[in-house]
């Protein structure tokens, strides 16, 4: 069976996170990806330590199924190899900043004239438009800018990042949902079109929920709204760990055995306890305040011990993982989304594989991340540039 | 100008935050987007806060929808929605595993009315497995797939994003591409499909770049407040006027240019910083200068070096600033939008331009049923 984009070609002049991370998923479900490497390398390439041989273990775990072309597009017989594989191509994906293709004449309209059906993907860090659409970007850059550094940490002390590099992955998701809708639309129309995404313009429709949430609510209260001033949260402390639950569907004799069980016996009467604990765990209005509370019943018992109690009561309860437990742990093993790949220089390594399981186009069998211009000749040969010329582009430094 | 999904109607029979948010999208690009509640009303109706009495998480995981009371526990209701989905091109729920089926319109039966359909049965943790049963909400998930752990202040042992549906939307995002996906597929192929998916797995795929730091060397990665362990310099600076600057030096071309705006210019030719996988190993002794010469001048002043030499740097934004930010509103990022029942919301912009086919206009959903004689009447089900 074939993969949902078997077929299409995408040529990717991204480096980094964000726009790698969106041709791999293009090319998990099945397009084939034409890496366009600067001289220098990708610069996701030197993104560490830690590496896996020569290999920076972040480049590894966003660049496979890609093929890689070593390519100073900055020359100008540079960018004619690109217009050239533009014109075979069904879609080109980059990330110069608004305005910088242009000046390689590798911008849309220039495309355009080679194949008219191209889709044309530009990533951008702050939007095309606007003050700022010049600046580049970085992961904490636009995390800070976009208000989620306000969700975490404490007030009044240093700013805290989503350990998670958000900015730079949903963004590469959605270049990735443009690119799929702009080849549907396509498909049923006939024309090809340029689409745009912002890291930016992705963290503040992700926060969206905040924005409407502040324009006008009810009463300052609310997860939405008080989260920005409630202290760090790693849910309940118990014997051995940390867990987190909530308890929602119980009923009221279930409740009263549960708090009796549990030793919290004044918690029966407490108004902050009504309703089931509706209000006392999880995103409830006094969840933080009588935190203690719980934590007090929790000393003795372990994680595990909690999360069956939690449980016989209908309640949900889950541990907090680190790494280690995370990828060891049954359910992420059952869900098969760690796969291990063989590469030709850093030797089998382990990555997130892809997360969508398709009945009729399952994801495409994955080929390693390509080594540094390890497919330049491959890729002009398939131009019909001969061998003779390629070793002159190479003393040129036009390819690496 | 029409929509990219101009024409596709979606069956929308999700609740809370990750299956509304994703049909929401799809609504965006312009597909028609049915939301099938119970008479009882999906789960987000009592989550606070409320504006003018609705949740918010209702009024913003809606958008660009219609919104339908159907009873699926009758015959008559289920009839209908039958009636519906043989006119739809998408079909999403992301209830737990079972529920669905327990409502008579699980993949079987629904592709048996309509072979084309695609099916989203989306979960927490996945439709086998000893957690497939449970019930997972965006904290759970963050509890659960380990990003906390690298989220904190250094030293400590991590915390949660309070922020609590970062989980939940980008589940919505990776569903939204899937259906394209399948879309795209159908057009080749003439047959829809059933696609799986589930938070925890879309979770672990948003961190391959830190898990891959991990199974690199087997060791935890550690919180490191605003900092990261592989781009140095890459962090939040504290300046003379106690404000914070964020900074990133995330290619080599621009780590001469970040010396010369913090006027540093020997550490520019100091071999122990020349390169990121350098400066990475020798972070010990590269912030500590860098940190002194923050606290010299007011932040205003970094924003103006930094940006004259062209470097990713930013102060800390908050809703006041954003809104009114040029930058948010030339590119639609926040936008202001007039609604029937709640005055006027600022609200997320659509987070793709499409030059031939524009996404948008971002536009108020309902109350619950508010459009189901509309909708029927228009499909043909009711005179």
């Amino acid at each position: 069976m074939s993969s949902a984009l078997t077929g299409f070609t995408v040529i990717d002049l991204t480096q980094g996170l964000c726009g790698p991370f969106a041709s791999m998923r293009l090319g998990d479900a099945g397009a084939e990806i034409i890496k366009i490497e600067p001289l220098t390398g990708d610069s996701a390439r030197t993104m560490g330590p830690p590496f896996i041989g020569d290999e920076s273990a972040v480049f590894l775990s966003l660049n496979r199924n890609k093929k890689s072309l070593a390519l100073d597009i900055r020359k100008p017989e540079g960018q004619d190899i690109v217009r050239r594989l533009a014109a075979k191509a069904d879609v080109a994906l980059e990330d110069f900043g608004p305005g910088e293709a242009e000046k390689l004449s590798l911008g849309y309209a220039d495309l355009r004239q080679v194949n008219p059906k191209l889709v044309y993907c530009a990533i951008s860090a702050f939007g095309e438009e606007g003050p700022l659409r010049n600046l580049p970007g970085a992961e904490l850059v636009i995390q800070a800018m976009a208000d989620y550094t306000n969700s975490l940490g404490r007030i009044g002390e240093p700013p805290v990042r989503l350990g998670t590099d958000v900015a730079s992955m949903n963004t590469g998701v959605f270049a990735s949902q443009a690119v799929t809708a702009a080849l549907f639309h396509r498909m049923r129309k006939g024309e090809g079109q340029r689409v745009s995404v912002s890291m930016l313009g992705t963290l503040l429709h992700m926060r969206g929920i905040m924005w409407t949430a502040m324009s006008e609510p009810d009463d300052w209260y609310g997860f939405h709204l008080d989260h920005y001033t409630k202290p760090p949260d790693q849910g309940y402390k118990t014997k051995d760990g940390r867990v987190y639950f909530g308890l929602r569907r119980g009923d009221s004799e279930d409740w009263d055995r549960l708090l009796i069980t549990l030793g919290m016996t004044e918690q029966l009467n407490d108004p902050r306890f009504a309703d089931f604990g509706r209000n006392a765990t999880s995103i409830g209005r006094y969840a933080a305040e009588v935190k203690p509370i719980w934590e007090e019943a929790f000393k003795e018992m372990t994680n595990e011990e909690v999360i069956k109690l939690i449980h016989e009561f209908n309640g949900d309860a889950v541990s907090f993982l680190d790494y280690p437990s995370l990828v060891t742990h049954p359910q992420v093993q059952e869900l098969k989304v760690i796969h291990e790949i063989d590469h030709p220089t850093a030797g089998t390594f382990k990555t997130v594989g892809p997360v969508w399981r398709f009945a009729d186009t399952p994801t495409k069998t994955h080929s390693p991340p390509p080594t540094f211009g390890q497919h330049t000749e491959e890729i002009l040969f398939s131009l019909g540039v001969t061998k003779r010329e390629v070793l002159r582009l190479k003393e040129a430094r036009v390819i690496g | 100008m029409a929509g990219i999904l101009d024409g596709i109607r979606v069956f929308d029979l999700t609740i809370a935050a990750v299956g509304p948010w994703a049909s929401k999208l799809l609504g965006e690009m312009g597909a028609d987007v049915i939301k099938i509640e119970a008479p009882e009303g999906e789960l987000s109706h009592v989550i606070p806060p409320p504006i003018k009495g609705t949740a918010v998480l209702y009024i913003s995981a809606n958008f660009n929808k219609r919104h339908i009371v159907l009873d699926l526990k009758q015959e008559g209701d289920r009839a209908t929605a039958l009636k519906i989905i043989e006119k739809s091109d998408v079909f999403i729920q992301n209830m737990r595993p079972g529920a669905v089926e327990r409502l008579g319109l699980g993949y079987d039966v629904v592709s048996q009315v309509n072979p084309r359909i695609v099916y989203v049965a989306s979960s927490a943790y996945g439709r086998t497995g000893p957690m497939a049963k449970e019930a997972g909400i965006d904290p759970n998930l963050q509890a659960l797939c380990g990003w906390c752990s690298i989220t904190g202040q250094p030293g400590g042992q991590g915390e949660m994003f309070r922020h609590l549906a970062h989980l939940d939307i980008s589940t919505s995002t990776m569903i939204v591409e899937a259906v394209l996906q399948a879309l795209l597929a159908r057009e080749r192929t003439g047959k829809g499909q059933k696609i799986e998916i589930e938070m925890l797995s879309a979770a672990l795929s948003l961190q391959s770049t830190r898990l891959a730091e991990y199974f690199a060397t087997n060791q935890q990665p550690q919180p490191m407040g605003s900092a990261v362990p592989t781009t140095v310099p890459h962090q939040a600076f504290l300046c003379e006027d106690k404000k914070y600057i964020a900074v990133g030096v995330v290619s080599e071309d621009q780590w001469p240019r970040f010396c010369r705006a913090v006027k540093l210019e020997g550490l520019c030719a100091d071999p122990r910083f020349a390169t990121n996988p350098k400066r990475v190993e020798n972070r010990a002794a590269l912030i500590p200068l860098l940190e002194e010469r923050f606290l010299t001048k007011p932040a205003a002043w970094w924003v103006i070096r930094l940006t004259k030499e062209a470097l990713p740097n930013s102060r800390i934004g908050d809703f006041e600033t954003l809104r009114y930010h040029p930058q948010v509103i030339q590119n639609e990022q926040i936008v202001s939008i007039d609604t029937p029942h709640w005055g006027t919301l600022a609200v997320d912009g659509v987070p793709w331009k499409f030059d031939k086919t524009p996404a948008g206009p971002v536009r108020p959903g309902g109350l619950k049923g508010e459009h189901t004689e509309e909708v029927l009447r228009e499909l043909g089900i009711i005179e």
